[in-house]
Order: C-alpha cells, then sequence, then structure tokens
C-alpha cells in the first residue's frame, strides 16, 4: 500500500512530513522567543566595548565575559536599584491584592445577584456631578454648600424622577460598563490622574501608584473572575445555604476553593501589568516611588549614550520574580486558559 | 442499612402550605397551591417539566421566596425564616456535592457548619456512611465515584443532621435505569426507618407511585389531584390526571351522553346516572380491556402495532388521529392492520366533561 506523505501510517501517529513541517515550525518559533532572552543575557555580562564593537555571540570565543554591568549596578548604585526593585515589589504586590481582592468580591456579587439600576437615576447623578464641577470651578461656589446641595438634590429627584421612569439596566450592562474603562487609552486619562494626585500631594508615593494600578486593572480582574464564578453550579451554593452556612462561609468553603484556577490566573495577569507598567509610573513617581521600569528606562537616555550592558542587567532581574510567581501559580492553572496567553 | 436507624430517627414535623403563590415578574409560576403533609409523610410532587414543582419544593426549602401564602413546618410559620433556620436538608438532582472536598468531608459539611466537636462529627460521618454503605470511601472526591456513589454521598449529607424535613428534587433522575430501581426500594426503606417527612419531586410517575404516600399532582402551577397513588391511579380526578398516570396512560374515546347513554362512534354505553352533556370524554385503562373479535366489544379500530415488552403486549389502535391502547397477555399475536373490537369494562370506566376536564360523578 502506497501512503501519501501527509498521511499517517499508523492510528495515533503522525505523517511524516507533518512531522517535518511541525518540528521545523516549532524550532523556528523557540529560537524566536529564546534568542532574545540569550542576547540579554550575554550582553549583560560584556563591556562597553564588547557591545560597541559586536555583534558577538559567544562567550569567551567572541568576547571576554565581564562583571562591569553588574558590579555598576549592584556596588556603585545599589542603593538606587534596591529602591526601584523595592518599589516594584510593593506596587506591584499591593496592587495585585486590592485588585483580585475587590475585583472577585464584585465579579461574584455580579454573577449571583440581579442588579437592576435605574437608568435616570445615573444619568441624574451625572448631571448634578457636571452641574456641581462647574458651579465650584468656574463660578466658584462654596464647596460644602454646593455639595450638600447636590445630595439633597439627588434624593429629592430619586424620589420624585426615579419612580416616574423605570428604564433598568442589567448586569450585562453594568458588566460592559466595566470592562469598557479598559477601552480607553492610557494616556488620555494619565494628565487628569496626574492632576488628581497632585492636588491630594499623592505624587511620587507608592500609595499612588498601588491605587492607580488597582483601578486600572479592576476591569479585567471583573472580566475574567465574572466567568469563573459563573462556571461553579449554583447548586453547590444552594446546598451549603441549606447547610447553615452564612454567605461568607459559603464563598470561603464553597466558591474559593473551586475558583483557584481563576484566582490564579487573575493574579498571575494583573501581577504582570502592575510590574511592567510603565506609563502611570513616569508621570506619577519621580524619585521616592520610581519602579523598575523606570530604572531600566531611564538608562537609555543617560548622558553617557545608551547603556545596553546595565539595562540588560537590570531586565534580568525584573524578569526573575515573575517567572518564579508564574512557576509557583502553574500548578494551580492546571487548565490552561492563560498559561500560554500572558508574557513573563 | 442498619439495625441502629431507628435510634437516630427524630419526632417528625408536619407541613403546612397555605395558598402559595409565586410570580416571576407577571409569570404566575405557582397557583394558590395548599397542601398538609402530615408528620413522617412521603409525598410526591408529580408533574411535567415547568409545571412549578421544583419552585414549590425550593419555596419550601427557602431558596425563592413566597410572593404570598404561608408555610408551617411543625407549629412554626417559617415563611419569612432564612433556609438555614428551616431545619431542612435538600437533595439535588445535580447531587450538589463540593468537588475539592473528601466523601468525609462533604458528608460532615452541615457537622462543621454547625462547629460540631471534631471526635463527634467523625462518629457522625461513620454512621451516616455505614448507612448508605460508603465507610469504604470516606478519603475518595466525589469525582472519583460512580454516579450511584455519589448519590449516596448526597443522601448521607442530608441525613447526618438529622433533619425535620427531606426535600428532594429529581434525585434519581441522573442514574441509569437499573440502579434507579435499587435507589428508589434504598430511599424508601431509608424514609421509612428515619420516619422524617419527606417531599420528592420527580416526573416520572413510576417514581411516584412506588414512593409515595400520597401524591401531589400538578401542571401549569396548579395543583391537579392530591391522594394515594392508588386513588390518583384509579380515580382521577380530571383529564389531565387520568392522561398522566399509568403507563401507557388512558385511552379516550370523545363522545357525548344524552338519556344517561354515552355515545360516540359506534359507541353506546350507558352511565350511571349521569346527566346529559353534549362534549363528553370516555376513558378507559389499558389493562382494563381486551382484544375481541371485530363486532364482539364496545368498539372497532384497526391495528397499528403490537409490541412485546415482556411481561406483556400492547396492542396499539389507530381510528382517524387518536390512538388507544390495549394491554393483552405476552403471547398474544395479532396481525398488525387488520381490524378487531375493544371490550372493557363499563364499570371501570370514568367520564369527564371534554372542556373543563373534570371528572363526571352521578348527581
Amino acid at each position: 500500500m502506497k501512503y501519501g506523505l501527509f498521511e499517517p501510517r499508523k492510528i495515533g501517529e503522525m505523517a511524516p512530513a507533518t512531522k517535518v513541517v511541525l518540528y521545523t515550525l516549532l524550532l523556528a518559533w523557540s529560537l524566536f522567543v529564546i534568542f532574545p532572552i540569550y542576547w540579554l543575557v550575554i550582553t549583560s555580562f560584556k563591556t562597553p566595548a564588547a557591545v560597541n564593537e559586536g555583534p558577538f555571540f559567544i562567550p569567551w570565543v567572541d568576547f571576554k565575559p565581564s562583571l562591569h554591568a553588574w558590579r555598576d549596578l549592584f556596588v556603585y548604585d545599589l542603593a538606587d536599584t534596591m529602591r526601584a526593585y523595592f518599589n516594584s515589589v510593593v506596587i506591584a504586590f499591593s496592587a495585585t491584592v486590592l485588585s483580585v481582592f475587590v475585583g472577585s468580591l464584585a465579579a461574584y456579587s455580579l454573577s449571583r445577584i440581579e442588579f437592576a439600576p435605574n437608568l435616570i437615576t445615573i444619568l441624574y447623578f451625572v448631571l448634578l456631578l457636571i452641574g456641581a464641577s462647574v458651579a465650584i470651578g468656574v463660578y466658584g461656589a462654596d464647596l460644602w454648600l454646593t455639595l450638600a446641595i447636590v445630595v439633597a438634590m439627588f434624593f429629592l429627584l430619586a424620589r420624585a424622577v426615579g419612580r416616574l421612569y423605570s428604564v433598568r439596566l442589567k448586569n450585562g450592562d453594568i458588566l460592559f460598563w466595566i470592562i469598557s474603562q479598559r477601552i480607553l487609552a492610557p494616556i488620555v486619562v494619565v494628565v487628569p490622574i496626574y492632576m488628581m494626585f497632585q492636588s491630594v500631594r499623592l505624587l511620587d508615593t507608592h500609595l499612588a501608584l498601588i491605587l492607580t494600578y488597582a483601578v486600572v486593572n479592576l476591569p479585567i480582574v471583573v472580566w475574567l473572575m465574572f466567568d469563573f464564578f459563573n462556571s461553579i453550579p449554583r447548586d453547590l451554593e444552594e446546598s451549603a445555604q441549606l447547610d447553615g452556612a452564612t454567605m461568607i462561609m459559603t464563598f470561603r468553603e464553597v466558591v474559593m476553593p473551586l475558583s483557584r484556577t481563576g484566582l490564579a490566573a487573575t493574579t498571575l495577569l494583573v501581577m504582570i501589568f502592575s510590574w511592567n507598567e510603565y506609563l502611570f509610573a513616569l508621570f506619577i513617581s519621580t524619585s521616592k516611588a520610581q519602579t523598575l521600569p523606570i530604572l531600566v528606562a531611564a538608562m537609555n537616555a543617560g548622558e553617557r549614550g545608551i547603556l545596553w550592558w546595565t539595562m540588560s542587567v537590570a531586565i534580568i532581574i525584573m524578569i526573575i520574580p515573575v517567572v518564579a510567581l508564574a512557576v509557583v501559580l502553574q500548578k494551580y492553572i492546571s487548565k490552561g486558559l492563560l498559561v500560554g496567553a500572558v508574557k513573563g | 442499612m442498619n439495625a441502629e436507624t431507628t435510634d437516630l430517627s427524630v419526632a417528625a414535623k408536619g407541613i403546612s402550605i397555605r395558598e402559595f403563590n409565586k410570580y416571576y415578574g407577571a409569570f404566575h409560576a405557582l397557583k394558590n397551591m395548599s397542601l398538609e403533609v402530615s408528620p413522617g409523610e412521603f409525598l410526591v410532587l408529580l408533574g411535567p417539566s415547568g409545571c412549578g414543582k421544583s419552585t414549590a419544593l425550593r419555596m419550601i426549602a427557602g431558596l425563592e421566596s413566597i410572593t404570598s401564602g404561608t408555610l408551617m413546618i411543625g407549629d412554626q410559620d417559617v415563611s419569612q425564616v432564612l433556609p438555614k433556620y428551616r431545619d431542612i436538608a435538600m437533595v439535588f438532582q445535580s447531587y450538589a456535592l463540593y468537588p475539592h472536598k473528601t466523601v468525609g468531608e462533604n458528608i460532615g459539611f452541615p457537622l462543621k457548619v454547625a462547629k460540631t466537636p471534631k471526635a463527634e462529627m467523625d462518629a457522625a460521618i461513620l454512621a451516616a456512611a455505614e448507612q448508605v454503605e460508603l465507610e469504604t470511601l470516606l478519603d475518595r472526591l466525589p469525582g472519583q465515584l460512580s454516579g450511584g456513589q455519589r448519590q449516596r454521598v448526597a443522601l448521607a449529607r442530608a441525613i447526618i443532621r438529622r433533619p425535620s424535613v427531606f426535600l428532594m428534587d429529581e434525585p434519581l433522575s441522573n442514574l441509569d435505569a437499573k440502579l434507579r430501581g435499587n435507589m428508589r426500594a434504598e430511599l424508601k426503606h431509608m424514609q421509612n426507618s428515619l420516619g422524617i417527612t419527606t417531599i420528592y419531586v420527580t416526573h416520572d410517575q413510576i417514581e411516584a407511585m412506588t414512593l409515595a404516600h400520597r401524591v401531589a399532582i400538578m401542571k401549569d402551577g396548579e395543583l391537579q389531584q392530591l391522594g394515594t397513588p392508588k386513588e390518583v391511579y384509579s380515580n382521577p380526578e380530571n383529564l389531565f390526571v387520568a392522561g398522566f398516570m399509568g403507563s401507557p396512560p388512558m385511552n379516550f374515546v370523545e363522545g357525548a351522553i344524552a338519556n344517561g347513554v354515552f355515545t360516540a362512534d359506534g359507541v353506546s354505553l350507558p352511565t350511571n346516572q349521569l346527566s346529559d352533556l353534549s362534549k363528553v370524554t370516555l376513558g378507559f385503562r389499558p389493562e382494563d380491556c381486551t382484544v375481541v373479535e371485530k363486532g364482539q366489544g364496545q368498539l372497532d379500530a384497526q391495528v397499528f402495532t403490537l409490541e412485546m415488552t415482556g411481561d406483556q403486549s400492547l396492542v396499539t389502535f389507530r381510528s382517524g388521529d387518536k390512538s388507544m391502547v390495549v394491554k393483552m397477555p405476552k403471547d398474544f399475536e395479532i396481525e398488525p392492520a387488520s381490524y378487531a373490537g375493544i371490550a372493557f369494562d363499563a364499570s371501570h370506566a370514568c367520564f369527564f366533561d371534554t372542556d373543563s376536564g373534570q371528572r363526571l360523578r352521578p348527581s
């Protein structure tokens, strides 16, 4: 019997030609992915001269490895490096915890409770807010007096108008509104956010960055966790309820253990976003709260030219914690939902 | 099952459902349902899907609010009481086992919630597991069990707390036919020995007939008939119950009553002092009639099929768009498409008002 090149020889086996094509593609892709990391590592061990005269690829053959860049960062500039490192760890970790905590509670309530906010109420709440802003900002009205009037008007109108119109939003609308916050490019809001933190004197603090990252990542957490919570059968919670468990206990004993996979994936994703974030950090932090991405970027624009060697060292130490976290969380992400989708 | 089960039983409580109503928006899901369940009774709510039986059960459990009406468990009004304070255990169709907990942890969960001391809890878990013959599987996860074993875990979790009421929502419908039969017998035995008041929801009339002390048949959110399995089977109150109970269900012939005599196409049957009515349906059970030579019975029809089910033969007749089934002994033979007569015992026949569906009784 004659087989085609793309026909398997046995059931459950791969055809020879398929095998060749597949492995070629995989090999090419691996090179594409691994080479930059290899290049990064060897560059960190090069002297400025070796970088500029290059390209050299093989240590001890092409060039003589040197600890020059590592010494620069960890001996001469140790304080700066460690501060940025510490800042990044504190900010990314706190923002992730805050975001995942608030976001999963929001997602859980959205998946379990039917909300029905009145559209008209929301609209005139926004109108009142705009009116108050104009009154205070343009006409210099007294802040507290305006606020008092706005609150009073809101409740009066809520009773009077809210009953007349009954256009109600649904959970899907709320969810879309939350995710729509992510559609906005960060560059659009970075200046208002800068001014906001300026007015409350929080510029260049950990708190400012933690809050910003937590809020920016909230939509992702809500969106992902909503799906995970929805996939947990309600029977389980109802059964726990009948057996006497409180809502908190049900959440802790039943819902949380079952959404571990989702939580691990979401945590990893949010952690990576916060860890790598550049734009907000650039605006909000100047020196005290400076994070690693800013440190790396600064090496791009010093008066000594682009410091490829120290930059490589900084990037390597920046990659390590994320990889470590991914390895730790990987055993929870058994379903593999996001394993291939996240960047490390 | 253990002999000591009776020692563990508690004083059973009755349930009283008074004028239950449930609206979902404008949809009236449950219409004015009233029902008294006596202590220790096994009551089955039976009906086709969407008839409101599960809604009624979930209202009793407290998982759905009661739009209007009162629910009493024992002598306590629990209409507005949270599910966990109603002292109820429920077995779900999906079993609702916690996949991340072992069999032992699943069974012990109600006690863990109640903060029972460890030693006492372990003893109770073992006792409950022994009752459903699961004591060797306590360390397994639900995912490693078969369907029947999962069902037992759900049962053990329900009985461990000795609730005053059991609620079961189609607990056997995910099992294969043979296992269902076994579990049915075990369920009945267990309920009997524990003596706990039980409300059981099903769409399977065999389950209802075999398990229930009394059956409540529902349709479109309305209670159709309440009675012992025997009563609802042999004395249906209306056309729906008559057509729902029994497999195959009752045969119907449409006609009219004039001068106390029911007449239809080729049928003429004296009724027992029923008043005249122009649209009447005659009903008789497949086992209350026999196939006879053409012209010998009350009516004639063409044979459509003959089905041998093992213990009996079902002869289906077709006339127009109506079909009628007759149960015959297993060795009965008849040629399909031939004509034959159907003879039935007139004393077992039921008459219904075709328009309202209500049973006609002698005035």
